[in-house]
């Protein structure tokens, strides 16, 4: 009987091992990058900053491309510097606080988001400056947005509705347009709660 | 206290009662096996059963005797129930089944969690009491608080086909009759995330008690955890 009971156990374990060694699987990965895998690019732009902070390297696996991603704190601020799989530098985020944006942006961010949810909490924002190479490091350098960028928030919002509670991310414009909303999926914790 | 003050004072603890442990104080060494199977429902509810098998190997006192034999101690099957509440966290109630030298025991379950998300590791709090029932004893009724933690060993978070290491914290009270008992257990595992929903994990449980009453119980179980969502 326990013969058995192992027999079968052993092949679940073994039938999920050759899964995911053997099937081909969708989803995204992110796992630390040494800086000696680094793209030299973008080595060499986060190195022309001359930061005091530490900068760890992420690489960003999807089903269609690769990104790399530069993490660091300047002056008390969290900062996101993501590049292309050739080190080409695509996007800036800094974290922010909600007080420090401007009333008409907090007032067009909040008539958005009591329509959708009944009740909320900003949890994160980050504004996001995309562009070309330039405009993007002397944005870094002197924390002065240049016109050349595009400027968008980023906003990690936990969202009450009818049915549930769930975790979004808004992207708004830089006048406070709506430009897309996405739900938060969760890994699951069950190894953690049982 | 960040986290890792926290691991450091817990291992402390564990230290002082392994160089607590006196003549008097006795082990037990052994294999702790479990496969837990989770199924996902609709509205937010989910139903979790598994099943536990104990088993020694060794027992013995510190600075004494030591007897090594195999001895099959006893299986648990449960099956819980939980709905989610927030969004992190969590409501469950169960039953669960001890099958102990032909002897059954009964325990109802109640437990709430929440899940804590910080930027690089995942903090699981669990509350739950439980109330043992069978022929042969009296009842048990117990209060835990349980802190489980999960570092990614790659990255901010843990992705299919990545390593994590896992530390369990648990604090357990227990009434029986006029008793009192409380027992504390460290478990560090070393996980193995397969797929999301499939995770392997091994590590060496660490359960110390009766040292209220200076009859220090300490045990060493070895871990091995299977989990799959369906």
């Amino acid at each position: 009987m326990i013969k058995s009971i192992l027999a079968v156990v052993a092949i679940f374990i073994l039938g999920n091992f050759s899964n995911s060694l053997f099937a081909q699987q969708k989803f995204e990965k992110e796992s630390r990058l040494a800086q000696s895998d680094v793209p030299m690019n973008a080595l060499n732009f986060i190195d022309s900053l001359n930061l005091k902070n530490k900068v760890k390297w992420y690489l960003e696996e999807g089903l269609e491309r690769k990104s790399i991603e530069a993490k660091f704190k300047r002056n008390r601020k969290k900062h996101s510097v993501e590049f292309d799989a050739l080190g080409n530098i695509e996007d800036v985020e800094i974290e922010m606080k909600w007080d420090e944006l401007t009333t008409p942006l907090k007032n067009s961010i909040s008539t958005r988001l009591q329509k959708d949810c009944i009740k909320h909490r900003i949890n994160k924002i980050q504004i996001q400056y995309t562009g070309n190479q330039i405009p993007l490091f002397l944005k870094l350098l002197s924390g002065k947005p240049t016109e050349d960028l595009t400027v968008k928030y980023e906003i990690i919002v936990k969202c009450r509705s009818e049915k549930s509670t769930e975790l979004f991310e808004y992207l708004f414009t830089d006048k406070g347009h709506f430009v897309l909303a996405s739900q938060i999926i969760f890994k699951p914790s069950y190894h953690l709660e049982y | 206290m960040n986290i890792n003050k926290f691991h450091i004072a817990t291992f402390i603890v564990f230290i002082q009662f392994l160089n607590s442990a006196s003549a008097q104080s006795t082990y037990q060494f052994g294999l702790l096996p479990s496969i837990n199977l989770n199924y996902k429902l609709e509205n937010d509810w989910s139903l979790n059963s598994k099943i536990e098998s104990r088993q020694l190997l060794q027992t013995g006192k510190f600075n004494g005797s030591t007897e090594s034999e195999y001895n099959y101690i006893l299986t648990d099957i449960s099956m819980i129930t939980a709905k989610k509440v927030g969004l992190n966290s969590r409501v469950a109630g169960g039953y669960l089944i001890r099958l102990r030298e032909e002897k059954l025991f009964h325990r109802f379950i109640q437990q709430y969690t929440v899940v804590q998300r910080l930027s690089a590791l995942r903090l699981v709090h669990r509350f739950s009491t439980d109330q043992t029932f069978s022929k042969e004893e009296k009842p048990e009724f117990r209060l835990r608080y349980r802190i489980a933690s999960e570092i990614p060993l790659n990255g901010e978070s843990v992705d299919p086909q990545e390593f994590y290491f896992k530390f369990n914290n648990e604090y357990l009270n227990s009434w029986q009759d006029s008793d009192y008992d409380l027992e504390i257990r460290l478990v560090p595992l070393l996980g193995y995330n397969l797929k999301n929903n499939d995770k392997i994990e091994v590590g060496m449980g660490y359960r110390v008690n009766s040292f209220l009453d200076n009859t220090t119980r300490h045990s060493f179980w070895t871990s091995i955890n299977w989990f799959l969502e369906i």
